[in-house]
């Protein structure tokens, strides 16, 4: 089982480290990052050895020594999948920015497990708050909203007050611990072996459970009236379906960082929308862009020295287009 | 006021958003094979009665009691289908065959549910085409093979025919007439086109919130209300549209 003290011991006990965003950095000459990460530590116990590099990065140099890379890249790849399959219901409900305000609430839900450790010795597993905050959050979102106020705008204080009071309690970790930041949203750099099988496992069932309630959600987005005259039970879908993307989100922001989720929960989505015209081909689609944008992303920031998160973004925003100016031609 | 128990019975309901009842109390009872239209100006709360027999809101007093098990379909107002969702016509009507416990997977008796329900709204043609690209005409034959495939005892439309110029309007009220005539359902519409209505539902609804009342009964006893008089003018002559 893992020990999720060893996050904590690891803030209060390591030395300040740093860790470049992109998989390889240069310093004269292009370097590759070593890393030495053990199982079930946090990114703050990775010690990174630079050693210099006689040439630019190629593919043959992430071949090479792919095996420090794999984890980050089966990461962001199956993330990406997932999400890009999650992505098209989201897109389809016109809710991209709910997505948005569930990764702050998440990263709050982190931030407040640390708080809890540092302040109280109560240990609570910070994936397990992510998601308890992130699921609440989505799920007052989905079905809350009071009368008179547009869901945008409740979602946009959700989205701020999540935010700021993160960093607000942030704050109060950094007096305890270095890098902040990549605890609350992770780096895409560095994956924790906890945080790819949390990711391996929870987009699993993900991915099973919308694969098999494609068409009920279809039919409760579409057109929620008519579904639930027809005892299709509306409500109880889209908690669901708003849960699993708390869920989804709340474990992979905490690996790989808000943008790429945001980026690939909306992104994938957009483009196989504007290029299919069956939702069962979208949902393949989306789910291919997600995966190639996590994947290529990852190789890209390798070879270009970018930093991981935005090159994934990008590498998504860049499917998005193409798949737009495509769609002219069909 | 039916021979055959009621599917559908309203005992001196109220409704409307908030603590004001926008109509005085309501006793009804709709029986099997019905046409009913609901007619009335704008705002004098015809959707509103709709959505409460539906149980899609609380009736503010009153009780709506349905048959046990009754199947019912519903028909929202023009302009909330969304365009976004990548859907063929065939997609649509297969909706029609999602039930509270038969949600999952595609059997083949789905599949024929769809295929004669689109045969019986003469819309196999359009069955492959993109849902979005249909006119307004062909959409309307494609949720009204939607509601076919879901074998209702009760459907309720509103207003099926907005937006619509005169010929589909006419040919609307002609596939609802058809799908009642070949499946036995009971049908309630929201309308606002009264010669149509006048020439093809069997019983007439009419909301009045300015006077208030509500008069329900055949045609001929609605338009010889007083109430619709003095909302309408003279009742409308019945047979071809004028």
């Amino acid at each position: 089982m893992p020990d999720p003290s060893a996050d904590f011991d690891a803030i209060l006990t390591a030395p300040p480290v740093e860790v470049s965003s992109a998989p390889s950095a240069r310093a004269g000459g292009p370097l590759v990052a070593s890393t030495r990460l053990p199982p079930f530590a946090s990114p703050a116990e990775a010690t990174v050895e630079l050693v210099a590099a006689p040439t630019a990065p190629s593919l043959a140099d992430f071949a090479e020594n792919f095996p420090l890379y794999r984890d980050p890249v089966l990461a962001g790849t199956f993330a990406g999948l997932v999400l890009g399959l999650a992505g098209v219901f989201i897109v389809l409900r016109r809710a991209v920015f709910v997505t948005a305000a569930v990764s702050q609430s998440a990263a709050l839900g982190v931030a407040c497990a640390f708080l809890l450790a540092i302040y109280t010795d109560v240990e609570l597993p910070p994936v397990l708050l992510a998601f308890v905050f992130g699921g609440t959050g989505a799920v007052a979102l989905a079905f809350g909203t009071p009368a008179r106020l547009p869901r945008e705008g409740v979602v946009g204080i959700v989205y701020l007050a999540s935010g700021s009071l993160a960093i607000i309690v942030g704050e109060r970790i950094s007096q305890e611990a270095h890098d902040v930041a990549s605890l609350l949203f992770g780096s895409a750099v560095l994956v924790r072996p906890l945080d790819l099988w949390l990711i391996l496992g929870v987009g699993s069932v993900a991915t099973s459970v919308l694969v098999a309630l494609t068409r009920p959600l279809e039919f409760s987005g579409f057109d929620p009236d008519a579904a639930r005259v027809q005892g299709v039970p509306v409500r109880g879908l889209e908690a669901l379906l708003w849960l699993i993307v708390s869920a989804e989100v709340a474990v992979t922001t905490r690996a790989l960082g808000a943008l790429p989720v945001f980026a690939f929960a909306v992104l994938p989505a957009f483009g196989a929308l504007r290029l299919t015209e069956r939702l069962p081909a979208c949902l393949a689609l989306a789910a291919l862009f997600g995966a190639v944008s996590g994947g290529v992303g990852y190789v890209t920031a390798f070879l270009l020295d970018l930093p991981v998160g935005a090159s994934q973004t990008a590498v998504a925003t860049v499917l998005a287009i193409g798949a737009t100016v495509g769609s002219r031609w069909r | 006021m039916t021979q055959s128990p009621p599917l559908l019975r309203t005992r001196a309901l109220e409704i409307g958003h908030g603590a004001k009842a926008l109509l005085p109390p309501i006793d009804l009872e709709l029986g099997p094979g019905e046409f009913w239209a609901v007619i009335g100006r704008n705002g004098c709360g015809k959707t509103t009665w709709l959505r409460t027999l539906l149980g899609l809101l609380p009736p503010l007093r009153g009780a709506v009691e349905r048959r046990q098990g009754v199947r019912l379909a519903y028909l929202r107002q023009k302009g909330s289908v969304d365009d976004l969702y990548p859907l063929v016509a065939r997609d649509v009507v297969a909706m029609g065959t999602l039930r509270s416990g038969a949600c999952f997977g595609r059997s083949r008796r789905r599949a024929r549910n769809v295929e004669r329900a689109l045969s019986l709204l003469g819309a196999e043609d359009l069955a492959e085409l993109p849902f979005r690209t249909l006119s307004e005409g062909q959409r309307q034959r494609i949720v009204f093979a939607r509601i076919a495939a879901s074998h209702p005892e009760l459907a309720l439309l509103d207003e099926p025919t907005s937006a619509m110029d005169l010929v589909a309007e006419r040919e609307a009220f002609e596939l609802i007439g058809r799908l009642r005539q070949q499946t036995r359902v009971t049908v309630i519409v929201v309308s606002h086109y009264i010669e149509l209505v006048a020439d093809h539902a069997d019983h007439l609804l009419f909301l009045d919130r300015d006077t208030p009342v509500v008069v329900a009964g055949t045609p001929q006893r609605v338009f010889d209300h007083p109430a619709f008089v003095a909302a309408f003018g003279a009742s409308p002559t019945r047979g071809p549209a004028s």
